[in-house]
């Protein structure tokens, strides 16, 4: 079911079967709610062997696919291979493959595609040309003295593996088991797309439950049922306009407090400025106040119960971009008035996140600027604004990819001239204490809910020079421009310059879907966010529908394998709570969602990131991989055990409750697995509602096998532990921690 | 009966020994059969050991604040000059809290360093200051990233080669950890240290060469080899990388062998092969470090107190470990001061100075402070010029040159290392605009242009370690772009 050996069979079971369709295939609309699979690419091969399919140039029809001879291709000369059983949409080019290869010695080489074209007379068979250059130089080149074995990927699904010569023809390379020759006569009419039934109201669509891991804090039978009934974008359209944060789940309401620690509240044994780790060991009065508990808790209750699941968990993607810390910024409060920013423009548009943020009092703290001034100004949120939340260091094209110069060095997209001219810009910036204009201001303690307010007599009004792109929109600011005018003017300045669609969209993906998409998916919802189709730029809500229904995104199955992407730790832990009916430590009731400690111990304390570059960096390499793989930034020989151990409390024991913090605990609830265990002796009922629950029905064999091996060691007198054991195997195996 | 270590690895054992991966990551301690046969394995853990440890400076730390003139000279930089530049905005520290230190390579003039590195309140020990005259700690002034060699002419010039990115955070840390500047980098220089000397110095070593206390590095990433990471010592070497659960029942049993098994299933995807192999690695070093020996001297309780201590106990089990050749990263926060500097440093530097001083003193105790070497890095130094005015609120911005520290029995301590600005001295001109400074006009904030390379440092360190010659040019691609590859300043 998802080997793609098995579906190669299916395909030429098909091609015997196929008579009809002699129509060219035409670049059809991707439709995710009438078949969400992409077909897998194939690569022809020479007749007989495994070998791939290959010339120097392709020169149309004067090239004869039945003609070709084996030869050896030279390091980073070009090579054209053929691939067919694609199912291409309009614009849809080079961008959209990848090539890999892989050496004798195992290692792996990704190589650039130059460009794919219909074979003419055969348009069901495409010509890519492919540079034989390492395209990320982690390993040095590799040596060219034999065959490697190459695929390519497309939408998040593999080719084959045939074999090319590099450099020579032979050596030692083994073809993968059960690798089988695709000739090109094996190809002589266009193929037939395989028909699949997990269409999204098929009851077992892998595609729906895949869905929920991108768009969620995790699937549950709810959800499932709600979109195997509305369909895909039925559904996402009632989670754009669902109530946030959802009825039950407010958020917390503490007031604006003294920023000097009352008597009253601190508590001899709590000296202030140390870190709260853990924060629930502090006095109420201090936690609630002075800690980001209230609002983790909030956090995960919304993730756990929430119906507004998909603006809180863009929201989240939103937080772990425009960075602010609990480190720094002292009062529960004050980080609440900035997550209102990241929920409320979650579906916004992008332009009016980049304004509140700006003059959100708690980004003001964080990265300085509420104190820069004319005459002392702080260069720390001009650079940042830059750098982290909007355009990045480098010119992007608009797929996502840098552009560099002449000699192949990354084109810069500012330079430290760029950075003073908008620190003068951000200057004059303060707390909103103004009485009669900042409605929130409290006597209590300093404004942290109201946006900053100018005083002009703090403002630079020098002329600025800002960032310089073709077609720019306002790059000169003339001197003496009122303080509030230029703030918009130099915001439009960014907001219009290229990068910020490409940026924005590949970070979003990088957090909803996969770690390193394809460029082509970044540059389709690139697209939608430069114009959402009604001319408007920004629309998040837009960006958020491309990237959810963007055919890279859906399907049952994925089998490139460098699709997926980590679950960082609290998608790890609600994933797996969710899964399980979260509730209280006695089972009683709701779960009070003091979890962040468990979430810390694997390096995520959410609203405590250690710095402006959040848990982890978008850019991440897997260490010892050409892999980007932002969560692995903090997946340590350490946390791979803390994760594991993680997962050991939850699924033998709990969260106890341990009053005043903990006033509920937090436990998970087997009771239908352990009915499934005692229906079924054989331990297979209890893995198939696992596979769904937890591995969209996209569990490997081997899996199941050694699971239900390790199940069937349990005595069948204790079904409880026997569902235990396999939670705990599925939710510890790499198989899970990774979203497929 | 409780479990042992050596009985989980051999149930395990199925799954350790036929791991194969897609990068094809060879395992430590695996490849005792491919190892060159060397002086050092035959006495591993013993006199040759030699272990390297970083103390990262991280958010960039004030340089300008940390190592002070504190003379009066009219032909170089004076206090005088520093407080002209920092006290009108509050953040200039007096001249009578500095802690004198007199150097050599500066004519014998005094220099001061920050009050906290030396004693402190409610301190463990004196501090770092002491291990100046006592020729264990050595400073190497204006150390930053560089592509070659670079007079601020040159840096005025577009086609001169310069770090990527100057003045951001991220990638002033990715080049001051990969050992180049210029190129972005996947490896670090400790990895490829390891990559280098693994195999010949540790053969039979149970643990990887280098260890992260401070989570996923690119310092400590190699080609060839994955680094440990793990907690500080709030965990016990016993615990650190030690799965919860698993007992002698058949349930537990059976449990272990399904979640070792699983490893090694279904490896097609690279990222399951990724996180895959990185719990391979733990669960093979877990059955190494099942039994620790504390440490003697008092550490503080603090993040880098904690870590460095982790760190000690690790050196003191080194012949356990069979390990003739350790690194070690560890990394302390908050440096980042754009405001509250004053606080905020004096904080972090004593929280640093203290740690360090129990980590040498530790070593002492262990009779291996000839064998382990310390050393300071950072993201950046900060401006000269101050962000802010007012003792709460005064910080200071991103800029290059920093002043690094290195602490250590084979450090030959007491002076000044490193390549001379046109003054004549390894120590910047403090002038705005200057010949030292990157920026020009009036709007000037001191940002100095380093004249040594964190290549030339780290390559300093990476000789007294064991890298041959033959393999610089590998750790350290851009070394040869700079005159002295060795700035003298280990023994």
């Amino acid at each position: 079911m998802n080997s793609n050996k098995s579906r190669l069979f299916v395909y030429f079971l098909s091609v015997g079967l196929m008579m009809m369709s002699l129509v060219f295939p035409v670049l059809a609309d991707y439709d995710p709610e009438i078949d969400p699979n992409s077909p897998e690419p194939i690569l022809l091969s020479e007749d007989g062997t495994t070998r791939a399919l290959a010339v120097e140039r392709f020169s149309g029809k004067r090239t004869s696919l039945e003609k070709i001879e084996s030869r050896a291709f030279a390091p980073e000369s070009s090579v054209v291979v053929f691939v067919t059983n694609l199912d291409l949409m309009k614009d849809e080019g080079a961008d959209a493959f990848r090539a890999y290869i892989e050496t004798k010695e195992g290692r792996q080489y990704r190589f650039p595609v130059l460009n794919i074209q219909p074979v003419p007379g055969r348009e069901w068979i495409y010509a890519m040309t492919i540079l034989l250059k390492d395209e990320v130089g982690f390993w040095e080149p590799p040596t060219a003295d034999g065959d490697v074995l190459l695929r390519i990927s497309w939408r998040g699904m593999t080719s084959n593996r045939v074999r090319l010569g590099y450099g020579a023809i032979g050596g030692n390379v083994r073809d993968d088991a059960g690798a089988v020759p695709t000739p090109v006569k094996q190809f002589s009419k266009p193929p037939v797309k395989e028909q699949v039934d997990n269409y999204v109201g098929y009851r077992w669509s892998g595609d729906r439950l895949r869905l929920l891991e991108q768009a969620t804090f995790g699937p549950n039978p709810a959800l499932d049922a709600r979109i195997r009934r509305i369909g895909l974008k039925v559904w996402l359209n009632e989670q754009f306009n669902a109530p946030y944060p959802s009825a039950n789940y407010p958020y917390p309401n503490f007031p604006l407090v003294s920023t000097t620690v009352p008597n009253t509240c601190n508590g001899s044994e709590n000296p202030t400025g140390t870190p709260p780790d853990p924060p629930d060991t502090y006095p109420l009065c201090f936690r609630d106040h002075y800690t980001m508990y209230p609002l983790q808790n909030w956090f995960f209750k919304e993730a756990f119960y929430g119906d507004s699941q998909l603006r809180h968990r863009v929201a989240w993607a939103l937080n772990q971009m425009w960075v602010t810390s609990g480190l720094d910024i002292q009062q529960s409060r004050y980080m609440t008035e900035y997550h209102k920013i990241l929920s409320n423009n979650a579906f916004g548009n992008f332009r009016t996140l980049m304004k509140e943020m700006t003059l959100n009092p708690a980004m003001g703290e964080y990265l300085d600027m509420r104190r820069s001034t004319r005459n002392s100004p702080n260069e720390n949120y001009p650079r940042e604004i830059l750098q982290l939340f909007t355009i990045g260091l480098y010119m992007l094209n608009q797929n996502g990819t840098v552009q560099t110069d002449a000699n192949n060095n990354p084109i810069p997209s500012y330079d430290q001239t760029t950075v003073n001219n908008f620190t003068k810009v951000f200057t004059g910036w303060s707390l909103c204490e103004t009485t009669g204009t900042c409605p929130n201001r409290s006597l209590d303690g300093p404004n942290y809910i109201d946006p900053m307010l100018l005083n002009q007599a703090n403002h630079d009004v020098t002329a600025k020079t800002l960032l310089s792109y073709p077609n720019a929109v306002n790059t000169n600011i003339p001197a003496n421009t009122n303080g509030n005018t230029e703030l918009d003017l130099a915001l439009d300045n960014i907001f219009y310059h290229p990068n910020v669609g490409p940026f924005v969209s590949r970070y979003m993906i990088q957090h909803l879907v996969t770690s390193d998409p394809t460029p082509a998916y970044v540059g389709r919802v690139a697209a939608v966010f430069n114009n959402n189709g009604s001319g408007v730029r920004g629309d998040m809500k837009a960006v958020v529908k491309a990237i959810l229904l963007d055919p890279e995104a859906r399907g049952n199955v994925k089998t490139d394998p460098n699709f997926g992407k980590l679950r960082e730790p609290v998608l790890l832990l609600t994933n797996l709570f969710r899964a399980f009916n979260v509730r209280s430590a006695d089972g009683t009731q709701q779960s009070d969602g003091v979890v962040a400690q468990l979430s810390n111990n694997m390096l995520q304390n959410p609203f405590y990131p250690p710095t402006v570059f959040n848990f982890y960096a978008p850019g991440f390499v897997v260490p010892g991989t050409t892999l980007n793989g932002p969560e692995f930034g903090i997946m340590t020989t350490g946390t791979s055990i803390t994760r594991a151990n993680f997962v050991n409390t939850m699924v033998f024991s709990r969260v106890n409750v341990s009053v005043p913090t903990i006033p509920n605990g937090t436990s998970l609830d087997f009771s239908e697995l352990q009915a499934l265990a005692t229906a079924d002796p054989t331990g297979n009922q209890l893995m198939d509602a696992l596979n769904q629950k937890m591995m969209h029905n996209a569990m490997p064999s081997a899996m199941r096998e050694t699971i239900r091996t390790a199940v069937l060691a349990v005595p069948s007198t204790t079904p409880l532990v026997r569902a235990q054991q396999a939670v705990y195997l599925v939710a510890t195996s790499s198989q899970y921690q990774v979203q497929r | 009966m409780k479990q042992s270590r050596r009985d989980f690895l051999k149930k395990s054992g199925c799954a350790l020994g036929m791991v194969t991966l897609a990068t094809q990551f060879e395992h430590f301690g695996m490849m005792s059969a491919l190892a060159q046969k060397t002086i050092d394995a035959e006495n591993l853990g013993g006199d040759n050991y030699k272990a390297l440890v970083v103390v990262f400076l991280a958010g960039g730390n004030d340089g300008n604040n940390t190592v002070i003139p504190n003379h009066s000279s009219t032909t170089l930089s004076n206090y005088a000059t520093y407080s002209a530049a920092r006290s009108a905005q509050g953040l200039a520290l007096p001249q009578a809290s500095l802690l004198p230190i007199t150097v050599p390579r500066m004519g014998g003039l005094d220099y001061g360093l920050h009050p906290a590195l030396g004693t402190v309140a409610n301190g463990v020990n004196n501090g770092i200051h002491e291990l100046w005259a006592q020729q264990k700690m050595a400073i190497v002034p204006n150390c930053g990233t560089l592509v070659r060699p670079t007079t601020k002419t040159q840096y005025q010039t577009a086609s001169h080669p310069k770090p990527y990115q100057l003045y951001s955070h991220s990638d002033q840390v990715e080049q001051a950890q990969a050992g180049r500047s210029g190129t972005p980098s996947i490896t670090g220089w400790g990895g490829k240290l390891a990559d280098k000397l693994h195999l010949g110095s540790n053969p039979t070593g149970l643990l990887p060469m280098v260890t992260s206390i401070s989570g996923a590095q690119l310092f400590t990433t190699g080609q060839n080899f994955l680094p440990l990471a793990i907690n500080d010592s709030n965990t016990s070497l016993s615990n650190v990388l030690n799965p919860q659960g698993f007992g002698t029942s058949a349930t537990q049993v059976a449990r272990l062998n399904a979640f070792n098994q699983l490893r090694t299933q279904d490896l097609s995807s690279n990222y399951v092969a990724a996180a895959s192999h990185v719990t391979d690695l733990a669960i093979q070093a877990n059955s190494a470090l099942a039994t620790f020996q504390e440490v003697t001297v008092t550490f503080p309780n603090t993040s880098i107190g904690r870590q460095l201590k982790q760190v000690a106990r690790l050196v003191k089990k080194r012949l356990d470990l069979n390990v003739n050749r350790q690194v070690f990263y560890c990394q302390i926060g908050g440096f980042d001061t754009h405001n509250g500097q004053l606080n905020t440093q004096a904080t972090q530097l004593s929280q640093f100075s203290q740690a360090a001083r129990a980590f040498y003193d530790e070593m002492v105790a262990q009779g291996v402070q000839n064998n382990v070497t310390l050393f300071t890095m950072s993201d950046f130094g900060r401006t000269f010029n101050p962000a802010g005015t007012g003792t709460g609120v005064v910080g200071s911005d991103h800029a290059w040159g920093n002043h690094l520290f290195v602490i250590g029995g084979s450090v030959l301590g007491g002076d000044f290392y490193g390549v001379n600005t046109s003054n004549g001295t390894p120590f910047p001109t403090l002038t705005f605009g200057g010949i030292d400074d990157a920026d020009s006009g009036t709007s000037a904030r001191g940002r100095w242009i380093p004249t040594t390379a964190v290549d030339q440092y780290a390559a300093t360190l990476a000789n007294w370690f064991g890298l041959q010659a033959a393999d610089v040019p590998y750790v350290f691609p851009n070394l040869a772009n700079f005159p002295t590859s060795n700035l003298g300043f280990m023994s």
